[in-house]
């Protein structure tokens, strides 16, 4: 995609012309984005046990897509739960947190963001960003609790009989409330197997999980406030069920940049990596 | 602790907290020892009557906490969970196995209830801990739980316990907390001369050394770190906020200061500052100037009116010149738990940056634990450049 399109032309006006990356390592995938001739690329892979290796597939994969080389790359930033495994003897790398890389990516693909709802593989957040700059203003992440996150809604897909994308699509065919008391992973899915037990739809079980998960994320992330512009990323913003039960509870649409929002950490990282690159050869 | 975690300079004291509690285990000297759990008790008395004693916060270990989880609801908080599976003799903690007596001021309600399943494996005596802190009726019926306490403790020892007794410990230990307040001020420079971890050690030989020893070790110390030559760097300085920090709970500080590289510059909590901002009379009744002294501490968020509580915490982030705080208190925590969005208002209201994380001592979470420090640095880092370079510029157009 073109730089231009994808960020506009204010923003690529501000980058270096030098090639860049960012990886993001999740805990269920890996994502990474390339910025540099005028253009952007990503590429996603599933999270190997391996974080530096990952994240090696991935450059390389980047690089051919964008027809450029190794020494053409002036700086790397890795983020998300592996990032702490890599690094580049070749290439000037930093870490930079998730958190920071979501917001500047958000940022980046959206120049009104001022909140940011991520729920991942694992975890979910909400970050308030400052609209000037993409910087973190004040986030709120979960801790190790699972519920409404990626992982969660896999094994929710599993027992429905559901691929996870099909979760979300058939959700939305729902026409009758179930309520779903539980918030824990461990006693939603026993509810979830007794509801099919009594048997209700899939469409309405998917459904409720979804309100009970939004439910769920509403509450860890209320105390930010949720100033529009909101936008939804990490692996769970693909999910439609769960991206209207969340506009519905917290009574805003959210704002859709560009580009899949699975990236946006990645992408955020590119654009840091781009900052990097610029303070060092101010 | 197996590594340490603090700076050389502390090792000597280190190797007398190791050989007191040596002591304590084989009781050396045939002493009487006696246990306490909250900085509620006043080790006056204890020391009064001359017994071995000690603060019980050791916790940190998961296993410590399963073996507590047999006696409990899951809803217990891990502190709670592990003060009774140390003194459980199957798998428990061998200084715990030693106390031949439990005191302990009614703190919150899990933990009263822990002392209680504490009680079949050894002697305990519950005192009652006021929490109207500034109510007159509170002070009187304070002072006649601590008599009852002197009462217990010389039952103990086999003989009675004097009003002189009582009032020379009072002038010791107003000396142990003069001298941690010293020290704890030294943090107040940019460039601290004694990290969090440290201090945290420094708190650790109050609870477990006599405080006579305490004193030759730590004025020699001082004096040492007094004289630090500034090198010029200018660590990002948190406050750590909240509920209890035990002895072997260090994963937070050691995430921010040997990981990160930030410091940890004050404590508002019962196992860092905030017990040594106090200082009792050392005239008259010795038994009101205990009651009086312990209630006008710098309050546990038990005490009541919760104001003043949220009072000491914003003025003490202030005073430390703090970049942000970081407010932890423990799962299932009643008291730290339940008022934390007081204290996160009140502290953001101040407008100082807070970060919440709820703990325990499980290991599953230090990723997500990670994370969320290593991203709030990244915002005092961002905030503090901004005003570094409004600074500048400033400076150049003026």
């Amino acid at each position: 995609m073109k730089a231009n399109d994808v960020f506009g032309d204010d923003l690529v006006a501000t980058l270096p012309q030098i090639t860049t990356i960012g990886v993001d390592i999740g805990s269920r995938q890996a994502k990474a984005a390339l910025i540099g001739g005028g253009s952007v690329h990503t590429a996603i892979t599933a999270s190997g046990v391996d974080s530096q290796e990952t994240a090696d597939r991935l450059v390389n994969r980047l690089l051919r897509q964008a027809g450029v080389t190794r020494d053409d790359l002036g700086f790397v930033v890795g983020t998300g739960y592996g990032r702490i495994a890599l690094s580049y003897e070749d290439v000037p790398t930093t870490i930079v947190t998730e958190i920071s890389c979501h917001a500047m990516g958000a940022h980046a693909l959206n120049r009104g963001t001022r909140t940011i709802i991520d729920i991942g593989g694992q975890d979910a957040k909400a970050i308030r960003v400052d609209p000037e700059n993409g910087r973190v203003i004040e986030f709120i992440m979960n801790d190790k609790c699972a519920a409404g996150t990626g992982r969660f809604l896999e094994r929710i897909a599993e027992l429905l009989g559901y691929t996870l994308e099909e979760l979300g699509e058939r959700s939305l065919e729902s026409d009758k409330k179930i309520d779903i008391s539980s918030q824990c992973v461990v006693f939603a899915e026993s509810e979830v197997i007794s509801l099919k037990a009594k048997g209700e739809r899939p469409q309405d079980i998917a459904a409720a999980i979804h309100l009970a998960s939004a439910r769920r994320v509403r509450n860890l992330v209320n105390r930010l406030g949720l100033d529009p512009e909101i936008v939804f990323c990490g692996g769970v913003s693909n999910n439609l069920g769960m991206k209207q039960a969340l506009e519905s509870l917290v009574g805003h649409p959210f704002t859709t940049p560009k580009l899949d929002m699975v990236y946006a950490g990645a992408v955020g990282a590119a654009v840091l990596a781009q900052r990097h690159y610029q303070a060092g050869h101010a | 602790m197996t590594n340490s975690v603090f700076s050389a300079d502390l090792l000597p004291i280190h190797a007398l907290i190791e050989a007191e509690q040596q002591a304590f285990i084989a009781d050396e000297g045939g002493r009487k020892r006696a246990g306490y759990f909250c900085a509620y008790t006043p080790p006056e008395i204890l020391n009064a009557a001359g017994l071995r004693h000690a603060r019980l916060f050791k916790a940190g270990s998961p296993e410590i906490v399963s073996q507590g989880e047999r006696y409990t609801q899951s809803v217990f908080c891990d502190f709670s969970k592990s003060c009774i599976g140390a003194f459980d003799k199957e798998g428990g903690d061998p200084f715990y196995h030693a106390v031949d007596k439990l005191y302990t001021f009614h703190t919150c309600a899990s933990m009263k209830r822990a002392a209680e399943v504490i009680e079949q494996f050894v002697p305990t005596t519950l005192l009652n801990l006021p929490r109207l802190r500034n109510e007159a009726a509170s002070r009187d019926f304070f002072r006649s739980e601590i008599l009852h306490y002197r009462d217990d403790v010389a039952e103990l020892v086999g003989r009675a316990v004097t009003d002189s007794e009582v009032s020379a410990q009072i002038a010791l230990y107003n000396k142990v907390r003069r001298l941690l307040r010293d020290f704890s001020e030294l943090r107040k420079r940019p460039n601290p001369p004694l990290t969090g971890l440290d201090f945290l050690e420094l708190v650790r030989g109050f609870y477990y050394l006599p405080p006579a020893t305490l004193l030759t070790a730590y004025e020699k110390l001082y004096q040492k770190l007094a004289r630090t030559h500034d090198d010029g760097s200018r660590p990002i300085r948190l406050m750590i906020s909240g509920s209890i920090m035990a002895d072997g709970d260090r994963r937070l500080v050691e995430l921010i200061e040997r990981e990160i590289g930030a410091r940890v510059v004050v404590e508002d909590h019962c196992t860092g500052y905030r017990p040594f901002a106090h200082t009792l009379r050392e005239d008259g009744d010795p038994f009101a100037a205990l009651a009086d002294g312990y209630l006008d501490q710098a309050p546990c968020a038990r005490m009541k009116p919760l104001d003043d509580s949220l009072d000491f915490s914003t003025g003490l982030a202030e005073e430390y010149g703090v970049d942000g705080v970081i407010y932890v208190y423990l799962k299932f925590c009643a008291c730290y738990g339940v008022s934390k969005l007081e204290f996160l208002d009140r502290l953001t209201a101040s407008g100082v940056p807070v970060l919440e994380i709820s703990s325990d001592y499980s290991v599953s979470d230090i990723g997500q634990l990670k994370t969320r420090v290593e991203a709030f640095l990244e915002v005092l880092q961002g905030q503090r450049d901004d005003r570094i370079e409004t600074n500048s510029k400033e400076h150049v157009h003026g």
